[in-house]
Parts: structure tokens; sequence; C-alpha cells
């Protein structure tokens, strides 16, 4: 019972992180039907900040973090998407393919192949007895963090004028822009917002690993963004379901596995994302709706 | 009348090509390119014949990308996985029997044993490549748009998974197969990146690929209008597929060394640019996005290693090759989507203003069909 409890919250802090990761990557697409490759390359950016400055002051490496999480997404914009608004949902893909791997080799030149390392939240990495079982304490703010999170990007969503306007651009932009939304500014508060998550992506990863290489922000993007489009990228709620499922899974297959198809488990999930989009090519979680087609 | 068609007739035939020559025109410019790039490439250095066969491989690998991409209008992120198993094959069948019973002691006894001619192992590269593509089409064909993307990703995850750890059919994880050897020099990889072009030209040509067409440029006219969209994707990943495994066998034996972790999201990423670059729609597309990349990535090697220019020595980090690659792609994303070619065959250089008066001409003496054969294509 014991390391079955105990894989289950370290299951769940797995699906917090690729949820928000999901949920960053679905907010773009939402908005402008991108699916953008390059979001890892922002948790990357925010990592290295976490690692370089953790150790003269935390509260500084955090807000740095952020922040560079959120510059690095609106230079994105400006730079790149911002050009390529009228292009079709392919084309934006394959440009995001190949920012992500032009950042990958930006961070390699400056920073070196090999991973930086330096202790992140060190504190955190201790475990708490609770009702005679052990938890890592790490696991708890995580699940802690991205509850937090999603709730906060739920409000603004859902109660503040801007995020009605991300809202309502999301659902039909060309009805947005005729009905006076600002669409510049809209993007870029959603491009600013997947930023800041991207970057408590990256405080959840680093202080779990403590290392940062130029590919670091590449498999969880892969996995959020195969999670968004298997629970649906037409709906936020199932881009974020969808995410939290792949990160559960992947925890889990990593705990339970017997060791020779440990090896396997990725290869698994992935070949659970094929059934499940052949079965549900719209999402688990999409509605009716139809989703227009690249 | 009769005067105003005789008229026309003689001036068709003074002025302008039949529409077969203008058709073959799209088959003839890319082979004469290639060659003419070998010829260029071989005389120039050592390193450059090194990266020349590089460029070759990439070539049949970009062309068998495009065959699926460019006519069907699907993304796929996948074909590399045909290029691994592609590649896989030639392996395990022209290693040296004792090198094959070091490196990989685990192997099926039926695989050990197994050896073949490095021409059969070609062809059942190309078959192992297009059988897997085949089946994988089965089900990742039913998608569209982003899913399939995503789903051909998860495809080439499974498949680099599946030969990095199964040490039955490879090497113990995550090692390397060594010391395959190098069975096909220069001018025969040049010969079969030809034959590949022809190949993809003929489909190109063939009637499920103009249903595939029709179905890329409107997506719910082709079924409406009876095109069974699914049959002809699967046709396309199929014959895609085999091209990528031919570039695969001749990726192992230009390399040398084959690992799984070697077919990764960078391969993908630059066949995908090179594809995208040139122009994904047309055949003439691949061709040229191949040859400007490669070569830009040779001249970039060169300074990459440093070079002497008198009393100055120029040389950029390693690693701006993808750099540069990464940047061109968005720019030319940005300033000419349709890619250097804008996505049209290479286009007949002689009476091109003609090309409509032709096709009105055509039409009246000539049934409906020969038309759309040649002037269009052209265009």
């Amino acid at each position: 019972m014991i390391p079955l409890l105990q894989s289950l919250v370290d299951a769940v802090s797995a699906g917090a992180i690729y949820a928000l990761a999901a949920l960053g990557i679905g907010l773009v697409f939402g908005i402008m039907r991108l699916a953008n490759l390059a979001h890892g390359e922002i948790i990357t950016g925010s990592a290295y900040t976490l690692i370089f400055l953790w150790q003269f002051s935390w509260p500084l490496a955090l807000v740095a973090s952020a922040v560079v999480g959120i510059g690095i997404a609106l230079v994105m914009n400006f730079a790149v998407f911002h050009w390529l608004r009228a292009q079709s949902p392919a084309t934006l893909l394959i440009a995001s393919f190949g920012l992500s791997i032009l950042f990958q080799r930006l961070y390699d030149a400056a920073f070196g192949t090999n991973v930086r390392t330096a202790p992140v939240g060190n504190g955190l990495s201790q475990s708490i007895e609770m009702g005679g079982i052990r938890i890592n304490l790490l696991s708890v703010i995580t699940i802690v963090l991205g509850v937090v999170l999603l709730m906060s990007v739920h409000l603004f969503l859902t109660r503040t004028s801007l995020g009605l306007q991300v809202k309502a651009a999301s659902a039909d932009s060309r009805m947005a822009r005729i009905l006076g939304i600002r669409s510049g500014l809209v993007i870029a508060v959603t491009f600013a917002i997947s930023g800041l998550l991207a970057a408590a992506v990256a405080f959840a990863l680093t202080t779990q690993s403590g290392a940062v290489g130029p590919t670091f922000g590449v498999q969880v993007t892969l996995f959020g963004l195969v999670g968004a489009v298997l629970g649906g990228l037409s709906k936020l709620s199932g881009s974020v379901v969808g995410g939290f499922a792949v990160g559960v899974v992947l925890s889990l297959f990593t705990s339970w596995l017997p060791p020779w198809a440990n090896d396997f488990r990725t290869a698994l999930v992935y070949v659970f994302v094929i059934i499940a989009l052949v079965f549900t090519p719209n999402g688990l979680l999409a509605g009716r709706s139809k989703k227009d087609r690249t | 009348m009769i005067d105003r068609k005789t008229q026309t007739k003689s001036q068709s035939r003074r002025l302008l090509a039949p529409s077969w020559a203008v058709d073959l025109w799209t088959l003839a410019v890319p082979l004469g390119a290639v060659y003419l790039f070998t010829v260029v490439g071989s005389s120039l250095s050592g390193s450059a014949r090194v990266d020349l066969g590089y460029a070759l491989v990439n070539l049949i690998v970009v062309v068998g990308l495009w065959v699926f991409v460019g006519n069907s209008g699907v993304l796929s992120f996948g074909h590399i996985a045909f290029v691994a198993v592609g590649g896989w094959t030639m392996s395990l069948l022209t290693l040296d029997p004792t090198i094959k019973n070091n490196v990989l002691p685990a192997l099926f006894p039926s695989v050990q044993d197994a050896s073949a001619s490095p021409v059969v192992a070609l062809i059942l590269g190309a078959l192992v490549g297009g059988v897997l593509a085949f089946f994988s089409g089965l089900v990742l064909m039913k998608l569209n748009g982003l899913e399939a993307g995503i789903a051909t990703f998860a495809l080439l995850q499974v498949v680099v998974q599946v030969l990095t750890y199964w040490d039955k059919v490879g090497p113990k994880s995550g090692q390397s197969m060594v010391g395959i050897p190098t069975s096909f020099d220069l001018p025969a990889v040049m010969t079969i990146a030809m034959v590949v072009i022809v190949v993809a030209w003929l489909y190109g040509h063939s009637t499920s690929a103009r249903l595939l067409r029709a179905s890329r440029d409107d997506m719910s006219a082709a079924p409406a209008s009876g095109i069974n969209v699914f049959r002809h994707r699967v046709i396309a990943f199929a014959v895609s597929g085999a091209l990528a495994g031919v570039g695969g066998a001749l990726w192992a034996q230009t390399n040398r060394v084959v690992q799984a972790s070697q077919f990764n999201l960078d391969f993908t990423f630059l066949t995908i640019a090179m594809l995208v670059i040139g122009g994904m729609l047309s055949l003439w597309g691949a061709v040229v996005g191949t040859m400007v990349i490669s070569t830009l990535n040779h001249f970039l090697g060169i300074l990459e290693g440093g070079l002497d220019l008198g009393e100055v020595t120029v040389s950029i980090p390693s690693g701006s090759r993808l750099i540069v690659l990464g940047l061109s792609l968005i720019l030319i994303l940005i300033l000419r989507p349709g890619g250097i070619t804008n996505g049209r065959e290479a286009v007949w250089p002689f009476q091109r203003k003609l090309d409509f008066l032709s096709q009105a001409h055509t039409s009246a003496v000539t049934p409906p069909t020969a038309v759309s054969t040649g002037a269009n294509r052209a265009r």
C-alpha cells in the first residue's frame, strides 16, 4: 500500500508538470493555431536562469526566471510568429520547429553542450512523514504550484476583461477582431502567460534534477504537446487533462513496469497515443465542434 | 474558320513545344541538376566529396518525403523512422560476420546468419521501409492535420525506442553498429538518387497522385467527388517510406556507424527544412532545397574548421550550421512561404508567355485530357 500511495503522489506531481506545459501550449494554439514546439526552449531559458542565479539569491532567481520566460515568449512572438499570422497551421508548426532547433543551438553555443548543475531549492527535496507514509515535499509543492497556476489562469480567463478577450479571440479570432478586440495585444498577453507557465515548469523540473542542458525542455514539451493533442487542443480543459494523463501514465510506467519493459515505456505511451488519436481524432475531451484542419 | 485553325496549328508547331516535352522537362531538369551538382562537387576537394555523399543520401530522403508531404499536404515528422529501418537492414545484412558476432551477440539466430550482397540489401531496405510505411499508414492515414503530424512523430519515437533497446535486432541498448562497409561509390549513389527521382516523378504522374493532390488542394471537395483519400494517402505513404528506406540504407553505408539515437529530431528537422526551403509542393523544390542547403552546410563546415585568409583565420563556432539552417527556414517561411521554387516544377524556358494561349489552342484541336498533362504541370 505504501509504495502504491507514494507512486501515486509522484504520478500526480509529474502529471501537474505536464499539465502546465500542455496548458502553455494549448493557450497559444487556441489563439493562433500554433502548436509551439519552441515552448521547450522557453522552459530551457528559464531553467538556465534559475541554475545561474539561485546561488546568489533565490527570490531574485525566481523573479528573473519568470521575466526571462515571458521575455523569450514575447521575442518569439514579435520576431517570428507575428509575421506568420496569415499562414496555415502547418507552416506555423514548421516555423516553431525551426525556432526550437535554433534556440537549442544558441544555448549550446552560449552555455556549452554539457549540463550546468547547481542545487536549486535544496530544502525541498526532503521527505515529510504524513500518517505513516513518507511523501516527497517536492511532489507536494509541485502539485500545489500546478493547482494554483491552473486556477489563476482560469480566473484570469473568466474574471478579467483582458482574459475574456483572450477567450473570445481563442474561440473565433476573426469574429473577435471584427468586434474590436485588439488581436495584437491579446496574442502578446497569451504568449506572456505561456512564458510564465514555462517558467513554472522550469522551476519544478530544475528542483528535481538540478541540471540543465541545451535540450532540457524538449522532452516535457513533446509530451505536453502530445497530451494536449490527445486531450483535444480545441478546448483548454482538454489540453490540461490530456497533459496530466500523459504525465501520470509515464510516471506510473516508470515505477511499476517490469525491468525488461521499462526501456520501452515511452514507446508504449506513444503507441497508446496513436491508438487514442485514431479513435478520437479531435481529442478525448473535445466537443462536437469541428476544428479546422491543416 | 478553317483558315484560322490551320493558322494556329502552324503557329503552335513553330512556337510551342508539345506537351510531353514540357512534361519531360520537369524530370530532365532535376536529373541534370543532380548530375552537375555531383560532377562539380566531386571535383572540388576531399571534404567536398564526403559532404557530397551525405548530400545525395539526404536528397533521396527528401525526395521520398516529398512523395508523401508534397502530394498529400499532410506533414510527416516520422519519415526518419523509415530511414532508420532502411539503415538497419543495410547494416545487419552487410556487416562482416565476425564483427557482427562480437558487437551484436544477442541477435535472433536467423538475423545473425543473414547476409546479402549490397544491392540485395538495398532493395530489402526499400522493401522494409515500404512495408512498415504501408502497415503504419493503414492506421496513421485515418488522421488529418496536426493529429497526423503528432501520430507520425509518435511512430518515429516508437521505432527509435525499439531499435535502441531490443537487442534481438540490434546492438545492446544505446550502442552502435560499426564497420559497415561502403559498397556504393559516389557515381553509384548518384545513379541511385537519379533512379529515386525518376520513381518519384513517375509516381507524381500516376492517377493516384493526381487524386491525392486534389484532396490536398481541397479536403472537402475531393471526397465529395468520390476520391478515396485514405487509400491514396496510404499508397503515397508506402511509396515514400520505400524511398526513405533506400535513403536509410545508403546513409548507413555512407556514415559507416549506425546508432538508433542518430535518427533523431535534428535529422528530421534537416530533411523537413530542406524540403520546405526548396518548396514542398514540387519535386524540383525538393531537389533544389537539398542542393542549396547541402552546399551552404558544406561551406559553413569549412568556416567552422577555420579558413585562412592571408593573415587572419576566419572561423565560426561549431553548431553554426543548424543555427543558419533554422534562421533560413524561418526567413523563407516569412518572406517566401512557397519556398525557393514557390512550389513549381522546373519551368519550360521557351515561350513561357504563350502557355496560356497554347492551352486555348491545343484544347481546340486535341481532346481536353491531353491539355492538363502538359501546360498545367509546367506552370
